[in-house]
C-alpha cells in the first residue's frame, strides 16, 4: 500500500524527522518520528491546513520488554478531514524523556501524567507531572513496564501497610507544586525486599 | 454480636443478678426482653452506608430502586454520612489507594456497626489479583457478611442484609461493653496482621477461610436451628 | 463597605436605642461593614466517598466564598490495572474484563474489544453478528444514558426520574440476562462472533422494550426539560466552546453539545452504520443543559436505530467460519480427532493474533471508546490499551467549573457522565 498523502507531506516538511512509516491492520497509518522533535512535528500536523489533526485522541506507551525501546504513541484524528494517524516515538530505556505536548492540546495533560505514572516516561515541560492513578507514596516503580510483576514488587502485607500509611489529608494545588522541582523517578532497582517503608507518611 | 459460647437465651430466666438489670453476668428476664425490643428496633431500621465503588454499586442502586425496594427492610434511608450509619456495604473493588478511606469511614461509624462485603472483589479481590488491589477488605476492616457474586444480584444483597438482621437478633446488651468495645489503637490500622494478610492473599486464601457468617459461630443449619426471622 | 441585607433583631425596650427611634424592619437593607475575613481561600475536599461524585472521585476545590476558584481532581481510587492484567490473559479471556470496566454499558465494551481484535486479525464477522452487535451497542447506549439521567436528576434534586429510569433499566437488565445470563457483567462477545446466538424471543423482547420505552422517556422529558428548577441549574452552567472542547479532547455527547458534529458512527462508520437512518444531535452552547438535551435525543435516535436493526436482522450463522478463531461444532469434536485437538488448542492456548498493532474506536455512550491492541504473534497481547472517554472528558472539569458555584460543580460533574471504573481502569 502506498504511503498516504499525510506521510508524503510530512516527509516533505520534515525530511530528517520521519524515521519510518508503515501501515498496520489493513489501513492504519503509522509514522515513527524522531523523539527529539515530537512537539514540532505534532504541532505541524495539528495546524497545517492540509492535515488539521486537531483532536488528540490518545497518548500512551508500549513496552515490548527484553530491553527494547519504549514507544510513545499518539493517536490523532482530523475532524475536518476525517483522517486518523498514529505517531510513534521510540525512546531507549536509558533516556526515557520526551517533550510534552500539553501546550498543543490540553487533553495531553492527564494522558501524559498517566504514561508517566505507569511507564516512568518523563514529559519535559509538563505543568504538573506527578502520579495520577497510583498513590503518591507508591514506591514500587511503574506498573505497566514489562519488568514489573503482576502482583507488585512488595509483599501483600507490606502493600497493605503502606496503603494505610497514606496521608489522606494531603492535597495538591498546582501552585504548590512549583516549589517541588522536578518529579522524582523511582529508582528501578528498588527491590522487593525493601521493608523499610520510610516513605509512608 | 451473638458470638458468645452459650446458646442465646430467649426464654425468661428467673434469677436476679447482683449487678442490676443491665449488669454483666447471666441474663435476666428484663435484659432478654430488653434485648429483644432493642434488637427488633435495630434490625428493622438499619441505615446502610453505601461504600459503592464499581459494578456492585450499580446493583446496590438497583436494590434500592423500586423493583427490589430495600425500604421493605427498613433500609431505604441510605446514610451518606458514616456518622449516622449502621451497616457499611462495601460494594465493589477496593484498591490500595482507597483502603485508608475505607478504614477511616469504618472508624467514623459509631457502634454498633456491621459490615457487608458485597461481591467477589470486595470479599477476596476477585479476578483482580494484581498490584493495585486489596485482596479482600477483611484485611482492612472486620466483615460480618460476605455476599458472593460478580456482581451479586440485588436479591443476594438483600439476603446478605437479612443475615445481618439475624446477627442483630442474637446480640445482647449485657455484652455490649465487651463485644462492641473500640480499641483506639486500632484506628487507621489494618484489621489483619502481616501474617494473616499473606495467608489471605495466597491462592484461594480467602475462600478457604470464610464461613457463611464470619465469626466463630457455626453457620450450618444444625448449628443455628432457629435462624429465621419470625 | 458593601451593601447587603442583614437581619437585625427587632428592638424592644432599651434596645431601641437612646433616642427611642422605632426599630428597623428585619429585612431593611443597611450599610454594615464587611468583616475583614482576609483574602484567604477555602479548600474543601469532595470525595472520594461522596454521594455526588458518581463513584470514587475526589475533587479538591479552592473556594472564594461559594465560588470555585480552582478544582483539582484526584483519580485512581479505583485503579484495577486492567491493562496489566490483559497482558497476562489470552484474547478471549480479556472479554470478561471489559465489562467490569464500564459497568454502565457493558455490551458496548464487549463489542468494542471484540471488534478491535477482529480488526487486528483481519476477521470480517457475519452479517447477522453485525446487526446483533449494533442492537447490543444501541441497547446499552440507552442503558448507560438512563443511569446518567437518573443520577443527574438526583444531583439537581429530582428523585422521581431516578425511579422511572431504573424501572426502564430493569427491563434492559432482563434483556441482558436473557441474552447472556448476567445482569451487568455480560461478557457477551467472543472474537469472531458472540457467546451464543440470540435466545428465542429475545428480538421480540427488545421490540417490546423500544415500543414502550419512548413513553417513559417522554414522561421524564416532561418532568425535566421545561422544569424551571432544572433549567436554572443547568443553563449556562459549565459551558465550553467548540474550540476549547476539541482542545480538551472531549468526545461523545460532551463534544457534540458544544456544537462539534463528530460521531464515530458517522465519521468512521463500522457495522454499516452509514446505512442506518439516524441523526446526530448537536448542541449550541456546550452547557449542562445542552449536554442533557443531546443525551435525551441520543436515546430517541438509539430507539430508531434499534427499530431498523431489528427489521433487518438476517438469518444465518452468528460466528465466523475461520479456523483461527471459531470453535468446531460439538458433533465434530465428538467424532473427529482433528476437531477435538483444534478445539483443545483454541481453548487452552488461545487464538494467535499477528504482530501488529491496531487502534479501533466505537462511539461509546460516553464518547470515543478506543481499544489499542499490540500483538506479538502469540495468544496474549503485548499491550492492551483502552482509550477511556470519561478519563479525557473528566480532565476538562477544572476548566468547566472555574467561576461557578460549588453546587454547580456537582451538576457539571454529573453532566460529563463519567464512570470511574473506566477512568481508573
Amino acid at each position: 500500500m502506498p504511503a498516504s498523502t499525510t506521510v508524503e507531506a510530512l516527509r516533505a516538511a520534515f525530511p530528517d524527522a520521519v524515521v519510518r512509516d508503515l501501515v498496520q491492520s489493513g489501513d492504519q497509518q503509522v509514522v515513527y518520528i524522531d523523539p527529539s522533535r515530537n512537539a514540532e512535528v505534532l504541532d505541524w500536523l495539528r495546524t497545517d491546513p492540509g492535515e488539521r489533526f486537531n483532536l488528540l485522541v490518545d497518548v500512551t506507551a508500549v513496552d515490548y520488554g527484553d530491553g527494547r525501546p519504549l514507544e510513545v504513541v499518539y493517536q490523532l484524528w482530523s475532524i475536518p478531514h476525517r483522517r486518523a494517524l498514529r505517531v510513534k516515538c521510540e525512546l531507549p530505556l536509558s533516556r526515557l524523556a520526551i517533550a510534552s505536548v500539553t501546550a498543543l492540546w490540553s487533553a495531553a495533560n492527564w494522558l501524559e501524567r498517566e504514561v508517566y505514572d505507569l511507564f516512568g516516561i518523563e514529559f519535559r515541560g509538563h505543568p504538573d507531572l506527578r502520579r495520577i492513578l497510583m498513590p503518591e507514596n507508591y514506591a514500587e516503580g511503574h506498573p505497566l513496564r514489562k519488568d514489573f510483576p503482576l502482583r507488585g514488587r512488595f509483599s501483600r502485607a507490606e502493600q497493605t501497610r503502606r496503603a494505610l500509611s497514606q496521608d489522606m489529608e494531603q492535597y495538591y494545588m498546582p501552585d504548590e507544586m512549583e516549589g517541588r522541582g522536578a518529579p522524582q523517578l523511582v529508582p528501578a532497582d528498588e527491590s522487593a525486599t525493601s521493608g523499610s517503608g520510610s516513605q509512608g507518611r | 454480636m451473638g458470638l458468645s459460647e452459650q446458646p442465646a437465651e430467649r426464654l425468661p430466666v428467673a434469677s436476679s443478678p447482683p449487678g442490676g438489670v443491665l449488669g454483666a453476668g447471666t441474663p435476666t428476664f428484663l435484659t432478654t426482653r430488653l434485648d429483644f425490643v432493642v434488637n427488633w428496633a435495630r434490625r428493622n431500621s438499619l441505615w446502610p452506608m453505601p461504600f459503592g465503588t464499581a459494578c456492585c454499586a450499580i446493583e446496590m442502586m438497583a436494590a434500592a430502586a423500586s423493583n427490589f425496594d430495600l425500604a421493605r427492610f427498613g433500609m431505604e434511608r441510605m446514610s451518606f454520612s458514616p456518622r449516622q450509619a449502621d451497616v457499611l456495604i462495601c460494594a465493589g473493588r477496593v484498591p490500595y489507594k482507597l483502603a485508608p478511606v475505607l478504614r477511616r469511614i469504618w472508624d467514623q461509624m459509631p457502634q454498633p456497626k456491621w459490615a457487608v462485603s458485597m461481591g467477589a472483589c470486595a470479599s477476596s479481590g476477585g479476578v483482580f489479583d494484581v498490584y493495585s488491589m486489596v485482596q479482600g477488605i477483611d484485611t482492612i476492616i472486620p466483615v460480618d457478611v460476605y455476599v458472593p457474586g460478580c456482581p451479586p444480584r440485588p436479591e443476594g444483597l438483600i439476603y446478605g442484609l437479612m443475615m445481618i438482621q439475624e446477627k442483630i437478633r442474637e446480640e445482647r446488651l449485657s455484652e455490649h461493653g465487651t463485644l462492641r468495645a473500640e480499641d483506639p489503637a486500632a484506628v487507621a490500622r489494618a484489621r489483619a496482621d502481616a501474617e494473616e494478610v499473606l495467608a489471605l492473599s495466597g491462592p484461594f486464601g480467602n475462600s478457604t477461610r470464610q464461613n457463611r457468617v464470619s465469626g466463630p459461630t457455626g453457620s450450618d443449619a444444625s448449628d443455628r436451628p432457629d435462624d429465621r426471622i419470625p | 463597605m458593601t451593601r447587603r441585607t442583614v437581619e437585625i433583631p427587632v428592638g424592644r425596650g432599651a434596645e431601641m436605642g437612646m433616642d427611642a427611634r422605632p426599630a428597623m424592619g428585619p429585612l431593611t437593607p443597611v450599610d454594615v461593614a464587611e468583616p475583614d475575613i482576609g483574602s484567604e481561600q477555602m479548600l474543601i475536599n469532595i470525595g472520594p466517598q461522596h454521594p455526588a461524585t458518581h463513584g470514587v472521585l475526589r475533587l479538591i476545590c479552592e473556594l472564594d466564598g461559594e465560588t470555585v476558584v480552582s478544582v483539582t481532581p484526584h483519580i485512581g481510587y479505583l485503579h484495577s490495572s486492567f491493562e496489566k492484567l490483559g497482558e497476562y490473559r489470552t484474547y478471549n479471556q480479556i472479554v470478561p474484563l471489559t465489562d467490569r470496566m464500564d459497568y454502565l454499558a457493558p455490551l458496548i465494551y464487549n463489542c468494542a474489544y471484540a471488534m478491535a481484535v477482529e480488526k487486528l486479525m483481519g476477521i470480517e464477522v457475519t452479517e447477522r453478528c453485525k446487526v446483533v452487535r449494533v442492537i447490543c451497542l444501541e441497547l446499552d447506549r440507552i442503558f448507560s444514558h438512563l443511569l446518567w439521567l437518573g443520577t443527574t436528576a438526583i444531583d439537581v434534586g429530582a428523585f422521581t426520574p431516578f425511579l422511572y429510569a431504573f424501572q426502564e433499566r430493569e427491563r434492559i437488565y432482563q434483556l441482558h440476562e436473557e441474552l447472556t445470563g448476567a445482569r451487568i457483567t455480560t461478557s457477551a462477545t467472543r472474537v469472531g462472533g458472540m457467546m451464543s446466538d440470540l435466545p428465542a424471543g429475545w428480538a421480540q423482547g427488545v421490540r417490546d422494550f423500544i415500543d414502550t420505552f419512548p413513553r417513559t422517556l417522554n414522561e421524564i422529558d416532561s418532568l425535566l426539560t421545561t422544569n424551571a428548577i432544572h433549567q436554572g441549574r443547568t443553563i449556562d452552567i459549565g459551558a465550553i466552546g467548540p474550540e476549547d472542547a476539541i482542545d480538551c479532547g472531549l468526545t461523545g455527547p460532551n463534544l457534540r453539545a458544544s456544537g462539534v458534529d463528530y460521531d464515530v458512527r458517522k465519521d468512521r462508520p463500522y457495522y454499516d452504520y452509514e446505512t442506518y437512518d439516524f441523526e446526530v444531535p448537536v448542541g449550541e452552547n456546550g452547557d449542562c443543559y445542552d449536554r442533557y438535551l443531546v443525551r435525551m435525543e441520543e436515546m430517541r435516535q438509539s430507539v430508531a436505530i434499534l427499530h431498523q436493526a431489528l427489521d433487518r436482522l438476517p438469518d444465518g450463522p452468528i460466528n465466523v467460519e475461520d479456523p483461527r478463531v471459531s470453535l468446531p461444532s460439538k458433533t465434530d469434536c465428538m467424532n473427529d480427532m482433528e476437531s477435538m485437538i483444534h478445539h483443545f488448542k483454541l481453548i487452552m492456548d488461545g487464538i494467535n493474533a499477528p504482530a501488529e498493532d491496531c487502534y479501533f474506536a466505537v462511539e461509546g455512550s460516553k464518547g470515543e471508546l478506543g481499544m489499542y491492541l499490540v500483538g506479538d504473534g502469540g495468544p496474549k497481547p503485548v499491550r492492551w490499551r483502552i482509550r477511556p472517554p470519561s478519563f479525557v472528558n473528566l480532565s476538562a472539569i477544572a476548566r468547566l467549573a472555574e467561576g461557578h458555584l460549588v453546587a454547580d460543580l456537582i451538576m457539571i460533574n454529573a453532566s460529563l457522565d463519567i464512570v470511574l471504573g473506566e477512568i481508573d481502569r
